[in-house]
């Protein structure tokens, strides 16, 4: 039963109440947590430390601990950039695309998938960085006046990313604030002591009155506005990263909207598994409901079928074209060295979301969230496929080769959703996991 | 006066006959648990809308103009052919100025929150006048 279905029958008092209730149902995660909690965050803390001395094993040693080589420049590092560049999009998708859509089910999940943005936004900024070697010299990527009047060349596709990502980062973290701070104030009101103290201020002061309401409201609609063709470029200008240079595999217009889909196909898997586990930890199923992970799922299974067009469009380009360069990457992704990655892309991506046609699977929560694991496994695996066989095997065969990832690779890897993880279990516990302002106001619809 | 509501419709009520009998919205206080489109409306009959689309609108501007002007700057200020394009490359620029037209436009946008609704406030971040979930209305009478 969907929470307005549960107003509908209500006199005033207990819609009042009804309201006071979910605000107690929904802050009463943000409390001591139990040992379970530390257990998790140690684990992710411990992956963060492996990624660590990963690095710095890279930063002191060099790019040779790497197994990154001729002609393979770009290996796992930037697969796992544009995996976690990728995870944002859904959260974007929900809080933004679906406001505008008015559809009714993003209010349960967009706090959490707006947090996972930022979050994984903020994981895929480290590894240009990683992948730079001399991490220290990471600002010549910025314009700035610097003694020999040298400035980066605007016509590089790496310097539009740095415009889109960063962007990227400051509006999705300016959209996620500006929705939290009513509910901040929420926070304020319920909480006591030194807590009441830190909600205070990061409301602002926010008191509810019409005239604040009403140019949030406006804002909010303008971010959203602002938002839907943001997140449509800036995976479009990653995928220009590799479409833009003249490597067969690459050098294709689809590349765009292929990445686009693919990015909202891997980010809803992950909005999946975060929401599945969150939803029973905090006992918040009269607020998430089956319908809405249905919705959820649905989305899933579309994006699904979107990216596997692309991948049928792919080889058919390839056939089509008649050029000789262009079919034998594609003949070696399909049977060569690296065919065993091509087909787990294939299965996880193409094949598995099939299922979730049948309605009883959609609606199980347990089989969603196995089912989000392999689809999160099958999109790195895309990545990967993409940049590291076109690289492996292009023009000239005295410069074939097979890349191989390094455990330092592997380590920051794995230290990357550490990070990630350790950021979302510290939300759960300070924030409100669900947008109380939004689903208070459905409440009277 | 303080009115006390846990209904909209009869704080809508309320409300009417308040702005009817002459008071302006600017000269009471209502407080909202959230925002609400009907009263948004109402009030809005009397009163002229939110000005943010104007602070929008500078942002998004001053964002694309930056966007196209800054690396034609650059570009003059050293100029250096590279990959055998012109210096002025506009396509290349569109994307930049694209960028910069969504986050100037944004950011204005959020000051433009902060500034007409007078925040932060610092004298309500800890002692606020608290409602809970009602529909609060104080008049001057």
């Amino acid at each position: 039963m969907s929470s307005d279905a549960h107003a509908n029958a209500r006199t005033p008092e207990e819609v009042v109440q009804y309201k006071d209730k979910m605000e107690r149902d929904i802050y009463a995660a943000i409390s001591k947590p139990n040992w379970k909690f530390w257990a998790a965050l140690a684990l992710a803390v411990t992956c963060v430390g492996i990624g660590a001395v990963s690095w710095a094993t890279q930063i002191i040693r060099g790019l040779g601990v790497t197994g990154l080589m001729n002609p393979v420049g770009w290996g796992v590092y930037i697969t796992d950039f544009v995996f976690w560049v990728g995870i944002a999009h859904s959260g974007t998708l929900i809080s933004a695309i679906l406001y505008l859509f008015r559809a009714k089910f993003r209010s349960r999940f967009n706090r959490a998938a707006e947090a996972m943005t930022i979050f994984a936004v903020l994981t895929a900024g480290l590894f240009p960085l990683i992948h730079l070697g001399r991490v220290w010299l990471f600002y010549w990527l910025l314009p700035y006046p610097n003694q020999r009047y040298l400035w980066v060349n605007f016509r590089s596709p790496l310097v539009w990313d740095v415009f889109a990502v960063s962007t990227y980062l400051t509006v999705s973290a300016v959209f996620w604030y500006v929705g939290l701070i009513p509910d901040l104030a929420i926070a304020r009101r319920i909480k006591s002591g030194i807590q009441k103290k830190i909600y205070g201020i990061a409301s602002l002061g926010w008191t509810g009155t019409f005239k604040e309401w009403q140019h949030y409201n406006q804002l909010y609609k303008f971010l959203a506005a602002l938002a839907t063709p943001l997140v449509l470029s800036v995976h479009s200008v990653v995928s220009w990263d590799f479409a833009m240079a003249v490597v067969y595999g690459w050098h294709t217009t689809i590349f765009a909207p292929y990445f686009v889909a693919g990015a909202i196909f891997s980010g809803c898997a992950m909005v999946i598994t975060l929401m599945v586990p969150i939803r029973n930890i905090f006992s918040l199923e009269e607020y998430i409901t089956i319908d809405d992970f249905e919705k959820l799922a649905k989305l899933l299974m579309f994006t699904g079928l979107v990216v596997s067009y692309a991948y049928m469009i792919e080889l058919a380009l390839a056939y089509y074209s008649g050029n000789v360069y262009e079919q034998q990457q594609f003949e070696y992704r399909l049977f060569g060295d690296y065919a065993w990655a091509y087909w787990t892309m294939i299965l996880c991506n193409v094949i598995s979301p099939l299922t979730l046609f049948y309605r009883p699977a959609r609606r199980s929560l347990m089989f969603l969230w196995i089912l989000s694991i392999p689809i999160n496994i099958g999109m790195w695996f895309e990545r990967f496929n993409i940049i590291v066989i076109s690289l492996a095997k292009d023009f000239d065969p005295y410069a074939f080769g097979y890349y191989t990832p390094s455990i330092v690779e592997w380590g920051i890897t794995i230290g990357s959703f550490g990070w990630f993880f350790m950021y979302f279990l510290i939300f759960t516990k300070t924030l409100p996991v669900l947008s109380v302002t939004e689903l208070k106001e459905e409440v009277e619809h | 006066m303080e009115y006390r509501f846990d209904d909209k419709h009869s704080f809508m009520e309320k409300l009417e006959e308040v702005f009817k009998s002459g008071v302006k919205p600017n000269d009471v206080k209502m407080v909202l648990p959230h925002p609400d489109h009907d009263i948004e409306h109402l009030v809005e009959e009397y009163t002229p809308a939110s000005k943010l689309k104007f602070f929008t609108l500078a942002g998004g501007l001053t964002g694309c103009f930056t966007g196209f002007a800054f690396p034609s700057f650059t570009v003059l200020d050293w100029p250096l052919i590279t990959g055998g394009k012109p210096l002025l490359s506009w396509p290349a620029w569109v994307v930049i100025a694209f960028e910069l037209t969504i986050l100037l436009g944004a950011l204005a946008s959020f000051t433009g929150m902060l500034f007409l609704s007078k925040l932060p406030r610092f004298s309500k971040m800890l002692s606020p006048d608290e409602y809970g979930n009602q529909y609060v209305l104080i008049t001057d009478e």
